[in-house]
């Protein structure tokens, strides 16, 4: 009796998706709408370049005319932030894409790769997975030499086991559920079972995820930018900008602290936003 | 998943919150009443790691410096002072010199100085134990001999008159030669045996080379100020690579002395009480040279557009924030002898003018970055430079600015950073594979053009021109110059080369190479040799 009390009505649910979001979203939404519009049409935030030296303002605090003050060449870092957003994106984006693209074939194969591939498949992302994603970017810049492709593969590809794992289980749950054994059942073909219901089912949760790694994504790209190892310099990526501030950190807080926030700011909207997305996505499955 | 992020977040923002707090503050100083005191172990910062003690690099010379004496050192006005070598002299037909050596010194394994030994080193030299005294004596040495045990003569091909100065230099410390024939090379790199003030102890690779004190050290430089052993047991010789975390550890009391001082940092360290030296290196400035054998600045007005369409000057003393100078002269810097004002004010900033040249080269398309075009041709030029070790944080900055301002002239420039292993294994060496080179080279004297400008052959081409400028006029006239006894005259011929190399706009100047220290106030008799500005710990003590 009280499992049956338990157990959410259709209506209450409907209730509950049309419930007020919490702020928190509301503020991610706006921000991450922010970044998509500095990243598509940074002229309409800022018509300056973000390049010009103006040799007679450098380093100049934050203030009216520079918003967030200028660096050791007086260039704007208002202006070099907002142009930053494209690469910083285009990196993030990027990265998650070739990330979870890997995942998805690893994973998969891993789950249903019988017994001569899954092994083999299982293997590989253990050694992945046993070294730490940096390193393994460090090593693949190492290889391909440094630019904002490299940065992306190269994060997409130390970052992927971990995903190759959850959509293994995933797909290793779906297997074994019971619409699956109905397909079996009913006779239709493996290739159909796959396309039709294992993996819909296997990569729901990944859209969440891929929200959740664009930002992870962009925290570790700046953290090869800030080793010297992603975009070259005068990129006004976001990493780049935060190395390029370094040596002035106990004079000019402003060229370190404020890339450094943006970046802040990115990965808890993205996170943010994924999350909501994961309970929504959760929610509409249950 | 998430909560990774967001530690390395939480992570990021304490350091930044620790870095401010960083900020600035007077130093310690120490106690009053205290005296300089024998003993203790100076901590070093230093900048770049080096693969051996002794070798052909500067930053082997200042450690081969600490550990090994040259024959000659050079005093606060450049004039050459004894060291191993007690006096020299000249044969009338300049081709032969005669070096008589200081009696009784003792390398520290324990064999003794002879004209035999240092005659071998010179040759070790040249048979490739060191590429840099190689350039310099090539095509001037011819052998080295021992007159008696302590009367070495040096024969040369061609009159050399300024050979005592150039053996100041830090790559002409003298080893042992027993050392030298008996032991590896390996061991020879890690420590090579020297008869100088400090004896390697250890080197742990990527962290520090510790020196001990020499303790039956004889045989000090004539400039140096005290004799006997040094008055510190030890010096921690550490690698700190990052010019805010040297500064740091200055700050925090970690290093007592470091090296390359941020331009940013320069000023405060001086007005909170640390002793700050700097040299302007002789020889070669930091300085573009232009690649005239391929690509577009073969053309002499597309060079001479790039120079005219920089405001190197404003540029400079912006970013090295009044410490940095500005060099004009791309040849030589101004604390070498023979320097040419005239060279170095060869191409003022005047856009007018470097946009009529590329014009009238044919340059006068635009694509839609602003960028010249010519026959559907960009004029898109590649400046490799070495990042962190030959260019530090402000000399990128600085190339960052020309690219920026060359753009106003519709230049692109790519820039590309290259790590220093990649660099010194040749990349970006060829014709074919940059357009501008940057880069310093340091010397004593303007002889430092004929390793610069000698002009290469098919069996021999020159690496280190860097513009591959084959000029045999040029060549021949610097090598005249290196031949001329008098100093008057000798300078008057630097002084045309220079401005032959200014007037073809060959290679223009950006900044002159800074040696800079900065040393805490509890650490006195700090100085800096003069051949090319790097830290002397003989005379140092503790004031305690």
């Amino acid at each position: 009796m009280t499992t049956l009390l338990l157990e959410p009505a259709p209506e209450a649910r409907a209730v509950r998706t049309r419930r007020p979001r919490p702020w928190g979203v509301w503020l991610a939404g706006l921000a991450a709408l922010g970044f998509g519009v500095a990243a598509a049409a940074p002229g309409l935030l800022d018509t300056t370049d973000p390049l010009a030296l103006h040799l007679d303002r450098a380093l100049q605090a934050p203030g009216p005319g520079h918003w967030f003050g200028t660096d050791e060449a007086g260039r704007d870092l208002f202006s070099r932030v907002v142009h930053g957003a494209r690469p910083s994106l285009a990196i993030g984006v990027g990265a998650s894409l070739v990330s979870l693209s890997l995942a998805v074939v690893l994973g998969t194969l891993a789950a249903l790769g019988g017994r001569v591939v899954a092994p083999v498949v299982d293997r590989v992302v253990e050694v992945l997975f046993s070294f730490p994603s940096l390193l393994l970017a460090l090593l693949l810049v190492a290889l391909l030499g440094p630019s904002a492709a490299t940065a992306a593969v190269a994060v997409g590809v130390g970052t992927a086991p971990g995903y190759a794992r959850m959509v293994r289980a995933q797909v290793l749950s779906a297997r074994g559920s019971a619409y699956v054994e109905a397909a079996v059942a009913l006779g239709h073909s493996p290739g159909r079972i796959l396309r039709r219901h294992v993996l819909p089912n296997a990569l729901r949760p990944l859209v969440a995820v891929m929200a959740l790694s664009i930002g992870q994504s962009i925290v570790w790209a700046s953290s090869l930018s800030f080793l010297g190892l992603g975009v070259a310099p005068p990129s006004s990526e976001w990493g780049a900008l935060l190395e390029a501030g370094r040596p002035y950190v106990a004079h000019a807080w402003w060229l370190t602290v404020v890339p450094g926030l943006v970046v802040v700011v990115l990965a808890l909207a993205t996170t943010t936003l994924g999350k909501h997305l994961q309970a929504v996505l959760e929610r509409s499955a249950s | 998943m998430p909560a990774r992020p967001r530690r390395t977040l939480l992570a990021a923002a304490a350091a930044l919150a620790l870095a401010g707090c960083a900020g600035t503050s007077a130093a310690e100083q120490p106690p009053p009443g205290a005296g300089p005191v024998t003993g203790g172990t100076i901590v070093y910062g230093h900048q770049q790691e080096p693969a051996c003690v002794f070798g052909g690099w500067i930053e082997q010379a200042y450690l081969s410096t600490q550990v090994l004496d040259a024959l000659t050192s050079l005093d606060e006005d450049g004039r050459v002072v004894p060291w191993l070598a007690r006096s020299w002299e000249q044969s009338p037909d300049g081709l032969s010199w005669t070096f008589h050596l200081r009696e009784g010194v003792r390398f520290t394994d324990g064999t003794a100085l002879t004209a035999a030994v240092v005659a071998h080193n010179i040759e070790h030299w040249v048979e490739g134990g060191n590429s840099t005294a190689k350039v310099w004596l090539d095509g001037y040495y011819d052998s080295a001999t021992a007159v008696d045990d302590l009367t070495l003569r040096i024969h040369l091909g061609k009159p050399y008159p300024r050979l005592a100065e150039n053996l100041a230099q830090g790559y002409s410390g003298i080893q042992s030669q027993q050392a030298l024939q008996t032991r590896t090379a390996e061991e020879n790199c890690e420590a090579p045996i020297g008869s100088g003030a400090f004896v390697v102890d250890h080197w742990d690779r990527g962290e520090e080379i510790v020196l001990r004190r020499n303790e039956d050290y004889t045989s000090p430089p004539a400039n140096a100020r005290h004799t006997g052993p040094a008055y510190v047991e030890r010096i921690r010789w550490r690698f700190v690579p990052d010019g805010t975390t040297r500064v740091a550890s200055l700050r925090a009391g970690e290093t007592d002395a470091i090296y390359d001082v941020p331009a940013v940092d320069y000023a405060d360290l001086g007005r909170d009480g640390y002793t700050e030296l700097k040299h302007v290196t002789a020889g070669r400035p930091q300085q573009l040279s232009f690649n005239t054998q391929r690509g577009p600045f073969t053309d002499e007005r597309v060079r001479k557009a790039f120079a005219a369409g920089l405001d190197r000057r404003a540029l400079v003393e912006t970013i090295g924030r009044g410490v940095i100078p500005y060099e004009g002269n791309g040849a030589v810097s101004r604390s070498t002898p023979g320097y040419s004002r005239e060279a170095a004010e060869a191409h003022s900033f005047d856009l007018d003018t470097a946009n009529r040249l590329l014009d009238e080269a044919g340059w006068t398309g635009r694509d839609e970055d602003g960028t010249r075009t010519r026959g559907g041709e960009r004029l898109s030029v590649l400046l490799p430079y070495n990042s962190g070790t030959i260019i530090n944080a402000d000399g990128a900055s600085i190339l960052q600015g020309v690219q920026q301002q060359a753009k106003a002239t519709g230049f692109d420039v790519r820039l590309v950073p290259v790590p220093p292993s990649g660099f010194f294994a040749g990349e970006y060496s060829r014709p074919d594979e940059r357009d501008i080179a940057v880069g310093y080279w340091t010397s004593v004297t303007a002889g430092i053009l004929w390793v610069n400008w000698r002009p290469g052959t098919e069996d021999w081409p020159n690496g280190n021109n860097a513009a591959f400028y084959d000029d045999p006029a040029l060549g021949e006239l610097i090598d005249r110059a290196n031949q001329t006894a008098d100093p008057a005259a000798q300078e008057a011929l630097y002084r045309q080369a220079q401005e032959l190399i200014a007037d073809r706009a060959l290679s223009i100047g950006l900044f002159d190479r800074l040696s800079t220290l900065a040393v805490s106030p509890s650490l006195q008799g700090v100085w800096q040799e003069n051949a090319q500005g790097g830290p002397v710990f003989y005379d140092a003590r503790f004031v305690r």
